[in-house]
């Protein structure tokens, strides 16, 4: 795995009561399919970012399941309705595990 | 010597075989002889000529010498300097100064053992091996074209030339290393307020997501400086390309008062006497503007007469050069590498028109060059890219994008690209270092 | 190694100079280099991405309003395209989204990702990039709390090129 750590944009992390806050996020990732054959002739393996969450402290926000389709280097953006304080968790999983995780730290009617 | 270099291209059509019509209109200084030689021969080593002493050019003459040390390697470059274009975007906002973008070149020409000249040159005699140029002849074993581009304004003005220089000198492009760039910072300095409109080259061109980059600068300075400007962005392609949602998500964002994108904005007919052009989504006035006219390869590879034919047998305006060895079909001692060169691909056109690509085929093609010296089989490499482009001034902020490239199955090279459009202080940090590493591998 | 003074003689007693020194090295065949293929097909048709629909819509019919699916006019970039999809009625405690999934019709596996929401999250809209075989029609179903599904539908034409599939 790369060593770069996800790229992340906040439009507001102290945003106004029920504000919508929109999320950029992406992630290096080859998000192999499997579908294809190295240069010796050897299939490659799969190797797709299976999951992508978001929580605020322990509440689910949005949860993400990419698939062959998804480019590489994953992107995402996604929104919720601040209504509360607390730390934006984002967890990044493949196969091997959790590869990455991002917290930043949202604190509303600031 | 700009009506002597428009007549030399001015006309596609004629482009092949303008060696001639060079030859022909050179007008050397007294003081030499149309047989002049510029520089002895050094024993029985290989002798090396680059043409241009640009990102691909200053790279290729640095590792030729590492591949073959006792190689002759000559760089012939019209500048006193070497201007980076990238980053001089930032430069028009103060992000980095000048002398962050000029840089000497006989300190790196005397590190790493080669010769350079400042001269123009005028032309290639490629059946004798000769390059001319204004300080004499140089005769080569092997040639490398690495001029980067022209700006084809021929396209918009066919032979009116008075309208070509008065659109060069009146509304700058500043896409090519020269006075351009210090005439833009102060237009864009000193403009008070009103509709600044800027077109785009068609592809392909230098640097597809730059002339949005100068876009967002511009904007940011006249944001934060409360001008009253308009930036209207006449694009000829349906959408923002590349980067176009990172892009798309700044304009709107950041600059909403500021950016207009006009997509399908195809130039029919630019006026720069009354600041008017025509174009396929429409016809704007303006009060200032950044006219880029359509680009082709640099004038010596018209001169070399390896500029390309399509399918119909028309110029394409770029060299014809081996998609994978990039020696020029018609001639295998003479390479062409950077911006200059056509087509390698019929999945995507061309390689991006970058300093990153510049500076990966400028390596490549000493290795290529080594080999073949050396009578080793040569073995193909293929380049990849990077691009950083800032968006925003305060915080700093850029996206950028990359390209791989990869042989397929059908003997073809394909690319992907990934935008990476989530704008960031960290990938303004990262194209520092970019540029840092670049400027260690051939310029330090 | 050749001198290149002896090869530059010999260049000279050529007519045609440009077939001039050690150009041998450069006709040699092309050497062993990195060739990836890929056994991706496309779907035939739509039935499988009709399929996935109808076991996502479980028997019902799908409300073909509110739900927004954003494609660029033109996927000049195979290997990236940016799709955007939002529900665009408010969400309140009793009334929310709660899974969203985007077909791509022609792609090898047509099903392109899926999202899942809670009542925290108050809004529903997303965006991400897919890579696409070839030009084809996409759709998106969103799943709502009262057991509606939304649907959005789009056609996508996409240059030729390397999707990296
Ligand atoms: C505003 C801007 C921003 C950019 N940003 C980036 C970036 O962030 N990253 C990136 O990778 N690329 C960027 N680029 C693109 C990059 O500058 C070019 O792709 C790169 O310079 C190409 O290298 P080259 O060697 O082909 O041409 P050049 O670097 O232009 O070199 C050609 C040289 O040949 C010389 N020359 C031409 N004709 C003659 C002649 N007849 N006689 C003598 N000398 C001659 C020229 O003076 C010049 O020095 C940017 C370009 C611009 C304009």
């Amino acid at each position: 795995m790369s060593t770069t750590p996800p790229r992340i944009w906040i439009s507001n992390e102290t945003p106004a009561q029920g504000e919508v806050v929109r999320i950029r996020a992406q992630i290096v990732h080859p998000m192999e399919t499997g579908f294809r054959i190295d240069a010796a002739g050897q299939p490659m393996p799969e190797n797709l970012l299976q999951g992508f969450q978001a929580h605020l402290d322990d509440d689910l926000l949005m949860e993400w399941q990419p698939e062959t389709a998804i480019s590489q280097n994953p992107y995402i953006e996604f929104t919720f309705a601040a209504r509360r304080s607390g730390a934006l968790r984002m967890v990044w999983t493949d196969q091997s595990g959790d590869i990455a995780t991002v917290t930043r730290e949202i604190t509303v009617g600031g | 010597m700009l009506r002597r270099r428009t007549l030399l291209t001015s006309a596609p059509a004629i482009a092949i075989g303008m060696g001639l019509i060079g030859r022909n209109a050179l007008a050397a200084p007294a003081a030499l002889t149309s047989e002049t030689v510029l520089l002895p021969r050094k024993g029985n080593a290989a002798r090396i000529v680059i043409c241009g002493g640009g990102w691909g050019g200053l790279t290729a003459a640095r590792y030729l010498r590492e591949e073959l040390p006792d190689a002759d390697v000559i760089v012939l470059e019209r500048n006193p300097i070497f201007w980076s274009c990238p980053m001089s975007n930032k430069w028009l906002i103060d992000v980095v100064d000048t002398g962050f973008l000029a840089h000497d070149m006989i300190a790196p020409a005397q590190k790493y053992g080669y010769t350079t000249v400042q001269c123009e040159i005028t032309a290639i005699e490629r059946d004798r091996k000769i390059v001319r140029t204004s300080q004499g002849n140089v005769d080569y074993d092997f040639l490398i074209l690495a001029g980067g581009i022209r700006n084809a304004y021929d396209a918009w003005f066919g032979e009116d030339l008075e309208a070509a220089e008065y659109t060069r000198t009146h509304f700058p492009s500043a896409y090519i290393p020269s006075a351009e760039s210090l005439a833009l910072k102060n237009k864009v300095r000193n403009f008070t307020g009103g509709t600044i409109v800027m077109t785009l080259p068609p592809p392909p061109h230098r640097c597809p997501p730059s002339p949005y980059e100068r876009a967002c600068v511009m904007a940011w300075h006249y944001k934060t400086n409360n001008i009253p400007a308009k930036i209207i962005i006449l694009d000829p392609k349906p959408q923002v390309a590349p980067i176009g949602a990172g892009y798309r998500a700044a304009f709107e964002e950041l600059y909403p008062d500021i950016i207009t994108h006009v997509p399908n904005a195809k130039v029919k007919e630019v006026d720069p006497y009354n600041k008017r052009i025509m174009t396929e989504a429409g016809d704007f006035d303006f009060d200032e503007a950044v006219l880029m006219p359509p680009h082709q390869a640099s004038d010596m590879v018209f001169h070399a007469g390896l500029i390309g034919t399509d399918a119909e047998g028309k110029p394409t305006g770029w060299a014809d050069m081996d998609p994978l060895f990039f020696h020029a079909r018609q001639d295998d001692s003479v390479y062409v590498i950077g911006d200059s060169m056509g087509a390698v691909s019929p999945h995507f056109g061309h390689y991006p028109k970058s300093a990153h690509v510049a500076n990966y085929i400028g390596k490549i093609v000493a290795g290529y060059i080594g080999q073949r010296v050396r009578g080793e089989e040569v073995a193909m490499r293929l380049p990849d890219n990077l691009c950083y482009m800032m968006v925003n001034g305060d915080p700093q902020e850029a996206i950028s994008v990359e390209f791989t490239y990869e042989m397929g199955a059908d003997n073809q090279v394909h690319q992907t690209q990934i935008d990476i459009d989530v704008r960031t202080p960290d990938l303004m940090k990262e194209d520092f270092v970019w540029i840092d590493g670049m400027f260690n591998d051939f310029l330090r | 190694m050749t001198s290149f003074a002896e090869m530059r003689r010999r260049q000279l007693l050529l007519t045609g100079a440009a077939l001039g020194a050690g150009l041998a090295a450069v006709a040699v065949p092309f050497p062993a280099r990195a060739q990836i293929s890929t056994i991706a097909e496309p779907q035939p048709d739509d039935a499988e991405s009709d399929r996935l629909a109808a076991q996502f819509l479980d028997g019902q019919q799908p409300v073909n309003e509110g739900l927004v699916l954003e494609l660029p006019a033109l996927g000049d970039n195979p290997a990236a395209v940016p799709l955007r999809v939002h529900v665009t009625e408010a969400m309140t405690g009793d009334s929310f989204c709660e899974e969203i999934i985007v077909l791509a019709s022609r792609n090898p596996l047509p099903l392109a990702c899926r999202f899942r929401f809670t009542p925290m999250t108050g809004s529903a809209d997303v965006a991400v990039r897919v890579r696409l075989i070839q030009s084809m029609k996409l759709r998106a179903l969103a799943r709502m709390s009262d057991g509606r599904v939304l649907q959005a539908k789009g056609e996508i034409t996409v240059a030729a090129g390397g999707c990296g599939m």
